[in-house]
């Protein structure tokens, strides 16, 4: 390396260093993402999260007035713990008992507050049909 | 049938060992028989792949349900066409679909240069082997789409949202893109083993390199339009990492594209070159193992299985004996020439590939970001929309201004008189352009209003070079515009193709602005005769029906639209209920405005007992852009991948001009 220092290291080195003065930037003005929790893991969070689980009936109320209540459980686990969840906004087509579903919102006494139109679901199989696993 | 689909499999994996074997012995030791022969077994395992394909199509098309794979993913009513795309619809079809491209790819790679690049083509066949042996290896041994069962009375069917025919198109353009780039690996590896480090392996893999690029780029653009009018949401990219796993391939492959032609023309970023396309195959292996290994929470839940590990696996293995490689021949890529001027075409093209690269790792960063969060701190935590959409501004938005600058600025060292002349009018258009849109409202959102802008500049530089050249075209004699036009195009496909693909990416950039930046969205409870205004249309709900259909109950509002006092007919948004399978899902109405580009865009999210609906109305200007800007691509695409004998036979001759001894 006795070259003399050519420009493509000053391009190089610039770029870089204008790469990570973006990545700083967004982290202190964004901060990181909401941390993804299950349901047995939400006891005693107040920070905003991501909560994803598998819905458990009953289904009630409504998305649009009010709030659609209903319940999730942990994906694959044996635990036990049932968060209660209020979601307003749009429900996305699958949604509805014993899918997955990913919500963003908070812990407030003792309901989960879903962010208005968070809810992603997951098709438990998009390129596979039922499975057995399906039903709650 | 399902022994001789078996068999042929395991043929395969034995041929393509064999011609991993003999090819590495036969290149390492110089046996030119021996390595005729580990070229002719890859070759037959394409032909034994491809009998294991038809025998598993042929199970399909026969609804054979002892084959476990058909019964899982058709049924006796599937229309034909589903039934053929199942091929790909589930996981041990799509490894197979894989292993018929790659050995079909490696086939005819070898084939078409196996007499001008000897050299290169015995190390690239046990290269392109050790792929093959993986995945024949997963489809012989850890999943294969041969099993079988005793046969149930019917299949279970395909999910209703895959049965569409974006299906027939879309995953295998993508399968095409991802495995496209196994030959530019190839080829790069066998460089680097056999030490034939000139231009030659960049020419070989050339139009292989575009033809995987053009399929992923238009691949994804059809799922983006597939999710825009059908899955019913209002978007048509969500950062959903399956998406971003073929993003990331394509952004690498946009930039080796690009830092190719430094090569080709300056001996430079030999290195770079290498890096690029390892980079970019473990990306695309990389995106098959996010998929199929469920370790990210998407909106896409493909069949989780047993195969991530092994995934995982090859792709470690890749990486470290490639980057073993390149280390090995370090002193070999040492560049000739040196970058002269910051401010030279190079340098412009240098910094596309670090912005595009920057982009793809911030990119790869957000996805692996919850994997990583999780293993240290013990808690995935996800990075969302934001996150992205501000790398795709930090990095996009000079990405797209550069399109304009680096085909224009001087090769090796350009002066600061010669940019302002060659940019004073691109300049000039730009802000015009900027300050129209800034009086007609644009300032809204300034990321939107510099994507603008800085699309005009890159327009004003396309149409600037096409003028000049025709111009200089005629001033050569052409008898007319269009035949000075048309001998420009013939002359230089690449680079004149290359300003097609630039103009579809302004498009591009023009729709996602417009239909991100600048659009408008109400929701509303309406009951009937209500009305709801947005984006200068009026909608009134005028009535809600019920249908019937061979498969699902058809409920639909209709609502008549108009504009300033101009009725422009109805529009229907609704639900379906398919019946067997339980499911309902959301039927958007869409009126797309031929003249402004623009969309209506209604979805019916909620279908009340009383009657009432409550409606999510979106306007989306220029958002039909995007899919012009898709057709355009395919069009600049196709035109730098036409046949060019001239260029071939002149690159051909500059390979054999600096083809230097193999080892110094």
């Amino acid at each position: 390396m006795a070259r003399k220092a050519s420009p493509a290291r000053l391009v190089i080195a610039l770029s870089v260093a204008a790469v990570l003065a973006v990545f700083l930037l967004y982290t202190s003005i964004a901060g990181g993402g909401n941390p993804s929790v299950a349901p047995s893991a939400l006891q005693g969070r107040t920070g905003e999260v991501q909560l994803a689980g598998l819905v458990v009936g009953p289904v009630t109320g409504d998305a649009h007035a009010g709030g659609l209540r209903f319940r999730l459980k942990d994906i694959g686990s044996k635990s036990k713990t049932r968060v209660a969840v209020r979601y307003t906004g749009s429900v996305p087509d699958l949604f509805k008992v014993g899918r997955h579903i990913v919500i963003d919102g908070r812990l407030r006494s003792g309901v989960f507050v879903a962010e208005p139109g968070s809810m992603i679901t997951k098709c438990p199989s998009k390129y596979a049909p039922k499975q057995s696993g399906d039903s709650t | 049938m399902p022994e001789l689909g078996r068999a042929a499999l395991v043929v395969t994996l034995g041929l393509v060992v064999y011609a991993l074997v003999a090819g590495g012995a036969a290149a390492h030791l110089g046996r030119r028989r021996l390595a005729q022969s580990a070229q002719n077994a890859l070759i037959a395992a394409f032909f034994t792949t491809a009998i294991a394909s038809v025998v598993l199509l042929a199970a399909l098309v026969r609804h054979d349900f002892s084959f476990a794979y058909v019964a899982r993913t058709t049924s006796e009513a599937l229309p034909t066409a589903y039934t053929i795309s199942a091929f790909w619809g589930g996981q041990e079809g799509s490894l197979l679909l894989w292993l018929l491209v790659l050995t079909g790819f490696g086939a005819a790679a070898v084939r078409l240069n196996r007499t001008w690049a000897r050299d290169l083509i015995v190390w690239v066949v046990p290269v392109f082997a050790a792929v093959a042996t993986f995945f024949s290896f997963l489809v012989v041994a850890v999943a294969s789409p041969f099993a079988t069962q005793v046969a149930p009375p019917d299949g279970a069917g395909m999910t209703p949202s895959l049965q569409n025919p974006y299906m027939l198109a879309h995953p295998p353009l993508l399968y095409l893109g991802y495995v496209g780039l196994t030959v530019p690996f190839a080829f790069a590896l066998a460089a680097l083993l056999s030490g034939r480090l000139d231009e030659r392996w960049l020419i070989a893999t050339r139009r292989w390199t575009l033809l995987a690029w053009t399929a992923l780029g238009i691949g994804q653009l059809l799922g983006a339009h597939w999710a825009y009018v059908e899955v019913g949401w209002g978007g048509y990219y969500a950062w959903d990492p399956v998406e971003n796993a073929a993003l990331m391939p394509w952004l690498a492959a946009t930039a080796f594209l690009h830092s190719v032609m430094i090569q080709e023309k300056r001996g430079m970023l030999k290195i770079w070159n290498v890096l690029l396309v390892i980079l970019a195959f473990s990306l695309s292996l990389f995106g098959t193992f996010l998929t199929r290994s469920g370790v990210v929470n998407s909106i896409h839940a493909f069949t989780q299985s047993s195969i991530g590990p092994w995934f995982l696996a090859f792709i470690g293995l890749t990486v470290a004996v490639s980057l073993g490689l390149v280390f090995w021949r370090l002193s070999q890529l040492r560049s000739p020439t040196r970058l002269e001027s910051p401010i030279s075409r190079e340098a412009a093209f240098l910094f596309n590939n670090l912005l595009l690269l920057a982009l793809c790792l911030a990119i790869l960063w957000g996805v692996v970001y919850p994997m990583l969060s999780e293993a240290i701190r013990g808690e995935a935590v996800v990075l969302g929309r934001s996150y992205y959409d501000f790398f795709l501004r930090a990095f996009g938005l000079p990405l797209l201004l550069l399109m304009g600058i680096g085909p224009l600025i001087a090769w090796r060292s350009a002066s600061f008189r010669s940019l302002a002349t060659t940019f004073r009018w691109p300049t000039l258009v730009a802000l015009v352009a900027g300050v129209v849109l800034l009086v007609l409202g644009a300032g809204s959102s300034i990321p939107g209003l510099i994507a603008y802008t800085f699309s005009a500049f890159v327009f004003a530089t396309i149409v600037m070079e096409f003028a000049r050249g025709t111009r200089a075209r005629k001033a050569l004699g052409a008898v007319s515009w269009p035949a000075a036009f048309s001998s420009l195009m013939a002359r230089n496909r690449r680079r004149y193709g290359g300003y097609v693909v630039h103009a579809s990416i302004v498009l591009l950039a023009i729709g996602v602005a417009g239909s991100s930046a600048f659009d408008s969205v109400a929701d509303a409870k309406l009951t009937r005769g209500e009305s709801l205004a947005i984006g200068g249309y009026t909608l009134v709900y005028r009535s809600l029906d019920e249908r019937q259909s061979a498969n699902a109950t058809e409920i639909r509002a209709t609502l008549g639209v108009s504009r300033g006092g101009d009725d422009l007919g109805t529009l229907e948004a609704g639900k379906n209920a398919y019946t067997i399978e339980r499911q309902v899902s959301n039927e958007v109405g869409i009126r797309s405005d031929k003249v402004t580009g623009e969309d209506l865009f209604v979805i019916a999210e909620q279908i009340n007992a009383d009657g009432s609906v409550n409606f999510r109305v979106f306007v989306k200007p220029l958002v039909n852009l995007i899919w012009l800007a898709g057709l355009v691509f395919l069009l600049g695409s196709a035109i730098t991948l036409w046949p060019d004998r001239r260029e071939q036979r002149r690159l051909v001759a500059r390979a054999g001009e600096v083809g230097l001894p193999a080892t110094r």
